[in-house]
This record gives structure tokens, sequence and C-alpha cells, in this order.
């Protein structure tokens, strides 16, 4: 472990090499000058964020000045956005963002990405110096902590940050909002709570309110959430992070009404952020208010054109709004242009869905049938991967309508399976089974599928308990393959790995399975307390600390898309 | 609080969009204007003994005042430049009604050595083509929570408000005092009249916008009526900050005193 982080760090600007956005030659010109006179000689500009990106695939900058208007096309966030996601700045890079005035973006609690730091104009050599040490020494105290990250050793992380709060007083209540967040990544919002709770002793600071209220609301304590949210909005009316989750505690709540109005408020108060427009979609569409979600859907869409947050759901979204004004032909020109731009199995099959939804709701009853038909025959292809649970559920509530049986019987049952403690959703099941009047056939479905899936869990621990580790190992693979989604079977899985790893030493396909498994299993559930706790003891186990981890995760996004984080 | 939600927002989106992008405009060429003039004086000869000492020293005064006339107006004209920016900070923050929930306000935990560099870094040639000498005294280790940006604003206003009443010499000083953060600027002119020091002692008293001040008197008033807004916004456990302003202190002129809780 390198040393404990002091704050005594001079640094050589000449060096580095730095790359200037901003439209206005002018300021260009301006910021050249004096980034030389701190001694830089690698200095590179452009005009425009596409110029800027183009820069940004070609050179790893260290210093990135980049002006928040910068006239047509992408605007400062979104070049940073697309950088970031395309992973064109290390981690060691510095981005400053330069507004003209104090940027709302700055306060909103909850943007993405954020730059390291934004200066407001003018810029003078000396605040741009203060900054630049400020935010490289920043960089330093938390390179480990970033690292134990991004290999997702959460455990490891937070410790890191406690270590660093006693030598590094300015920068505590960053330190202890980032242990916070670690501790509700390792599924342990009680230690989370605590550190909140310790945080709002110095100052009411409105993210430690709002983190505070995060884990009021997930604990059930929705009404005090509510009213956390309500007190910080009241504090500071660009707070985006309270109106989103605000709009969760109403919806928590079964107030849907409500919910919908803080996100018409929120979009109104941050209209360019795609995933908010997004649920302000769907939630107006659930609510048949189809102006909204009309001009949610179609916000989303535009401000997509220029971001990498774009999403199809959007396409769906107005296909759907599309059906509901009877349009179909339209609906289902969007929803053929969806699969044009985004492509994949799950893309073709979702549309497929949504193109059966439409053709249900505006009485084409034969053509639903045939999406229905298709979509039988396209998950009965071999080998193909069944999509995310609300979408097998989506997709049987329409086989079901449109008539056909056995595909919806076999999704439930997949659902089934690979959910067999998840209580609420069982009872979801059993709703649509009710729907479709098979009621009685659905209890013994559930009740079969759910033992099915226990049995395979049974005689893997027995296995394991018995200490015939090899044996234990090859029918966890079995019960993986034939239960891909199962989080008892998938944690499991990975605890045998490790405990035959634990006797053996280290064998690097062996953790690299674990691996696999685990970031998996964190995809689909992310902060479990067992996830943390295995990655804590694979990370013990390897030689090399970190790195392993670091690859296999890396690996599995390049195969399976980025895993949902943050 | 949903009815004047939208308040701040009710003029039209393509209006806003304009006043915006007008705003983005104006801060670039003010910008390059004053940044210009910055690289003009740092390269006129006559700042050449002070532009040669490190940054942290003072300005040597007899330089400025045995320059050359050139040197004098682009002193000038870079302190009229800055008071520009001065104003079209206040303004902005008064359009975006600081003070209110509506306003961007951003505290976190700064050190207030790095305060008084940024400052001071943005004030300094400034200062030396004025012949002034700005002295600093703070604890360089310790740290407050305030909104860094606008705790800037008010003390390079101030600076460049004392720079028209002093002779030749500003005190910035910071110091905790208790439960707050005291900031002041000092120097050694005559003092403040009488009726600023009146505007001074109303602008902590009464909270009616607007009413503060007497924004008619001289653009003073807007200068004070921000420096109390910032002042007021910070606050912790009941308590808000202030401004005061005083004749005396430890030049013998005008002191701009802004306390932080």
């Amino acid at each position: 472990m390198t040393a404990i982080v002091k704050n005594d760090g001079e640094i050589d600007w000449g060096e580095k090499r730095y790359l200037i956005i901003d439209d206005f030659v002018g300021i260009r010109q301006l910021l050249r000058e004096s980034l030389r006179n701190l001694g830089a000689k690698h200095i590179d500009q452009a005009a425009s964020g596409g110029e800027g990106m183009m820069l940004l695939a070609k050179t790893r900058y260290d210093v990135v000045l980049c002006d928040y208007n910068l006239g047509d096309g992408k605007n400062g966030q979104q070049v940073l956005e697309e950088a970031r996601i395309r992973n064109l700045i290390l981690p060691s890079s510095v981005w400053l963002m330069v507004s003209a005035e104090k940027s709302v973006e700055s306060v909103m609690g909850a943007a993405e990405h954020q730059p390291d730091a934004y200066i407001i104009k003018p810029i003078t050599e000396g605040v741009l110096l203060t900054r630049l040490n400020r935010v490289w020494l920043k960089k330093q105290i938390f390179r480990e902590i970033d690292q134990a990250y991004a290999d997702k050793d959460y455990l490891r992380a937070a410790r890191l940050c406690e270590e660093q709060i006693p030598v590094n007083p300015l920068h505590a209540i960053d330190l202890l909002r980032m242990k916070a967040t670690l501790q509700l990544k390792a599924g342990d919002p009680l230690g989370a709570r605590a550190v909140y709770r310790q945080v709002l002793e110095e100052r009411d600071y409105n993210w430690a309110r709002c983190g505070l209220a995060k884990i009021l609301m997930h604990d059930g304590e929705v009404e005090d959430a509510q009213k956390m949210f309500q007190a910080v909005i009241a504090d500071n009316r660009f707070y985006i992070d309270a109106f989103d989750q605000l709009a969760q505690a109403f919806q928590l709540q079964g107030k849907h009404e409500e919910a919908f109005d803080v996100l018409q408020k929120a979009a109104k108060l941050s209209p360019n952020s795609v995933p908010r427009q997004r649920t302000l979609g769907q939630t107006a569409l659930k609510l048949e208010n189809i102006p909204v979600a009309e001009k949610a859907f179609r916000k989303c869409i535009d401000i997509g054109e220029y971001s990498v947050a774009k999403t199809v759901d959007a396409y769906f979204g107005m296909a759907r709004v599309c059906g509901k004004k009877n349009d179909t032909k339209e609906a289902i020109r969007l929803l053929n242009a969806a699969v044009h731009q985004f492509g994949g199995d799950q893309v073709t099959l979702r549309a497929k869905i949504t193109e059966g939804l439409v053709y249900h709701e505006t009485g084409d009853l034969r053509r639903a049938r045939k999406s229905g038909d298709e979509l039988e025959a396209m998950l009965a292809e071999e080998g193909r991967q069944r999509p995310d649970t609300a979408t097998c559920l989506d997709m049987a509530t329409l086989l079901f309508a449109v008539g056909v049986k056995e595909a919806p019987v076999g999704l439930l049952c997949y659902i089934a399976r690979n959910n067999h403690d998840n209580v609420p959703l069982m009872d979801e099941v059993q709703k649509i089974f009710d729907k479709a009047r098979m009621g009685d056939e659905g209890v013994e479905l559930i009740r079969s599928s759910r033992k099915e899936a226990a049995d395979m869990m049974n005689k893997g621990v027995l296995l394991w308990k018995s200490d015939r580790l090899g044996e234990a190992i090859d029918w966890m693979r079995v019960a993986r393959h034939a239960l891909p989604h199962n989080m008892r079977i998938l944690f499991n899985s990975a605890q045998i790995l490790i405990s035959r790893l634990q006797q053996t030493g280290y064998v690097r396909e062996l953790a690299d399975e674990a691996i696999e498994v685990l970031m998996h299993v964190d995809a689909i559930a992310p902060g479990q307390p067992r996830f943390a706790q295995l990655m804590e003891q694979l990370a013990m186990l390897a030689p090399v600390s970190g790195v392993v981890a670091a690859a296999a995760a890396s690996e599995y996004e390049a195969a399976n898309g980025a895993v949902p984080d943050r | 609080m949903d009815d004047d939600l939208s308040q701040h927002y009710q003029g039209s989106p393509e209006l806003l969009m304009f006043l915006a992008s007008t705003v983005h405009d104006m801060k670039n060429s003010i910008s390059v204007l004053s940044g210009t003039l910055e690289h003009l004086l740092a390269a006129t000869p006559a700042a050449a003994p002070a532009a040669a000492a490190p940054a942290a020293a003072p300005a040597a005064p007899a330089a400025a005042q045995s320059g050359e006339p050139q040197y004098q107006q682009l002193g000038q004209m870079l302190y009229q430049t800055r008071r520009l920016n001065d104003s079209l900070i206040q303004l902005l923050a008064l359009y975006k009604e600081v003070g209110k929930p509506g306003y961007p306000f951003d505290p976190t935990p700064h050190s207030v050595r790095e305060l008084v560099e940024q400052v001071q870094g943005q004030a300094r040639i400034l200062l030396q083509s004025r012949g002034i000498t700005l002295t600093t005294d703070f604890a360089p280790d310790a740290i407050w929570t305030f909104d860094e940006e606008l705790v800037i604003g008010v003390l390079v206003h101030a600076i460049n408000n004392a720079i028209r009443y002093t002779r030749d010499r500003i005190v910035l000083s910071v110091r905790v005092d208790g439960d707050h953060l005291e900031l002041r600027v000092e120097d050694n002119g005559d003092g403040f009249p009488p009726a600023m020091l009146d505007a001074g002692a109303a602008a902590n008293t009464t909270r009616a916008r607007g009413a503060a001040v007497n924004f008619s008197n001289n653009s003073s008033g807007l200068g004070l009526y921000f420096s109390s807004e910032v002042a007021r916004m910070h606050s912790h456990r009941q308590r808000h900050g202030s401004i005061a302003l005083e004749n005396g202190g430890q030049l013998g002129g005008g002191c701009f005193i802004v306390r932080l809780p």
C-alpha cells in the first residue's frame, strides 16, 4: 500500500498535455496564454464539442479545460459524459468545466458525470493554478480508493477512506461521503446511515440529507424520507436528486399523481436528462396522460441524439404513445427505427412485444396475435437468452392477452425458478396467471418451479457441506446453466469456488469463474452484502491486489455491456 | 414551495436562452479584455520591477507611480473592467435571486489559505498597476465551510472598492472567531462617508428585498446588497452570516467585515 497522501505536493504543470475546448477564439488564446505562463508546452485546441471528441479520441490529455456553452451540437457536459463513457480520459486526468456564471449543474446533487471542478469566467492564472493543484491533490488522496471501487472491493475502499480522514481534514467530508456510498454498495445501510448522521451533526449538507432519506425510504420509512426530500428542496430549489427521489417516495406510497407532479417540476428545472425524461414519460403513460408522455419521450429522443445516455426506451415509449393515439403506422415506423439504430436480440424482442401491445390496444387482434406467434417463435430459438424479469413479465402478459398459452407459461415458470425466494415477485406472477384464468394451475406451476430451484441449490450445498468440493463445483455449473439469474444459486456458486481456492491456493481459472459469477449477480441485484464479502475474500486470495478483479470486470463488461453502476 | 418554483421561470424559454447566451458573450468579452490588459501591464516597462518579484510579495508602489502615462492608463482600464465584471456578477446574482432557495448555493469545506491565494491572485496585477500594497494575515491551516465563488466575489469586490478609497495599503485578514469566520478588508484611506456606514448598518437589519439598501444613492448599494445576501445565505444552526462597515481598524481607514457561521 502506498503512503498516505499529505497536503504538501508540488506539481510540475509544464510537462502535462492540455486540451482547450471553447467556441470563442479569444478565450482559447487567453487560456493558452495562461497555460503557457504556467510552463505548459503541449496545448491542443478545439472550437466545438465534435472537434474536442476527435482530439480526445487521439490523445490522452492530462488536463481538459472545457467551456460548458459550446454553441450548436454537444455542450460541455455531453462532451465530458461521452469522454468518460468511451474511456477517452484517464482516471488521473483533470477536467475543468468553464462557465460564464455560477452553474446550476454544480449543485444538482446527482449529475452522473461531474467534472473535477467548475471555474467561472474570467479565469485568472492564480485561480487556474489553485484549482489545478487542488484537484490533483484530491485525486492523489482518492487514487487507491477509486481503484478499489473500480475493482468492486467496496469493503477495502471504505477502510481506505477511514485511513485518509484523520490526515486530510480538508477532504474529511468528501471522504465520509465516499465511505457512505461504499457502505451502501457493500450492502451495509446501517453503517452508511451512521456516517450520514455524523456528517449532519457537522452541517446540513444536502447530499447527506438525501443519502439518509434514501436509506429511510428503502427501510420502509417512506413518509419520513418524503419529508426530508421536501426539506432539501425547500432549502435548495436546484437539488434535482431530491426531486427524483421524492417522486420515487410518492410512487412507493401509491401516490402516482404526486410523483408525476414532482417529475414534471424536475424535468422543467433540468430538462436535458435522458433518464429523467424517460421516467416522466413512463409515469405519464401509466397515468394515461398522453400529451405529457409524448413530449417527454420526444425530448428524450432529441437529447439522446448527442448523448451517450441515448436509450431505446424512449422509442418504445413513443411507439406506445402513437398506439394510444391510434397512429399504428407511426408506431411501427418508430419500432423499426429503434431496431435499426440499437440492434441486438433484446431490442428486437422488446420491439416485437411493443408491437403486439400497440396492435392489441388499437383493437387489431389479428395482427396482435401474429406478433405473439412471432414472439413465441423467437423464444423457441436455440440458445437465445431470456430478457430481464420486467420484460419477461410484459411479454407473458401480452402473450396471454393475444391467446398464446405455452410460451407465457414457460416464461413465468422461468421467472419463478430464477427468483424462488422472492415472495412479492411470486405474487405478481400469480396475478398474471389469475388474469389469464389459470389461477389454480398457476399455483401448482409456481410451487413446482420453486421446488425445482430449491432442490438444485440444496444438492450443491449438501455436496459442499460433505466436503466434496470438486463435485459441488461441477453441480453448481449445471445449476447456473439451468437458472442463470437465481441470486441464491449464483452466490452459493461463488462461495463454493472461493472455498476451493482457500483449500488449494490461488488458481486463475477458478478465480475468474468466481468473479464472472459475482459480476453477473451484482449487475442483476446491486448492493448485496454477500457480494461485498465474497469480493473481499477473493481479493485477499489474489496474488496481485485488485488487478485480477479489474481485468475480469472489464472482460465481463465487454461481453455483456456495462454493469449498471452508481 | 410549488407556486414560487415557477416564478423564476415565468419568462419565455426563448427569452431565457437569449439572456443566458448574452451573459455568456459578455463574460467572454470581459475575460478577453481583462486578460489582455493584464498581459499588457505585465509586459509594460513600468511594471518590470514588480513583475520580477515573487507573486506573493507586495508590489513596489514606486514603480507604478514613476511609470509612464501609458502604464497608468492601462491600469485605469483594468480597474474599470474589473468594476464592470463585479457589477455583472452582482446583477446576475440579483437576477437569479441570490439569498433565495432558487439560487445555486454550494457551501463546501475550503482551506482559508486557498481562498486568500485566489483573491490575491485575482487582484495582484491591478494592485501593482495602482501602486497599492496588499498584505494578508490568516491561519494557514484553517478550514471553513462556505460557497467559494460567492465569497471570492465578495472579497474581490471589497478590494476593488478599497482601491478607490485607500492611500496605498490594503490588508486582507481572515481569522476564526469562536463559531464564526471573520474576513476583513481594511485600508489606510479616509474611511467610508457616513451615508455608506448607515447603508452598511441597514444591510443586515432589513430583510425585505430591495429595502435593505438604497439603490438610488449610488452603485455601491448593489455591492452592499450582494455582499449582505451572500453573508446571510451562509447559515448554520439558526445563525446567519452578516457584513459590517467601520472606520478605523488596523490601518485607520475603511474596514469591510464579513462574518460567516
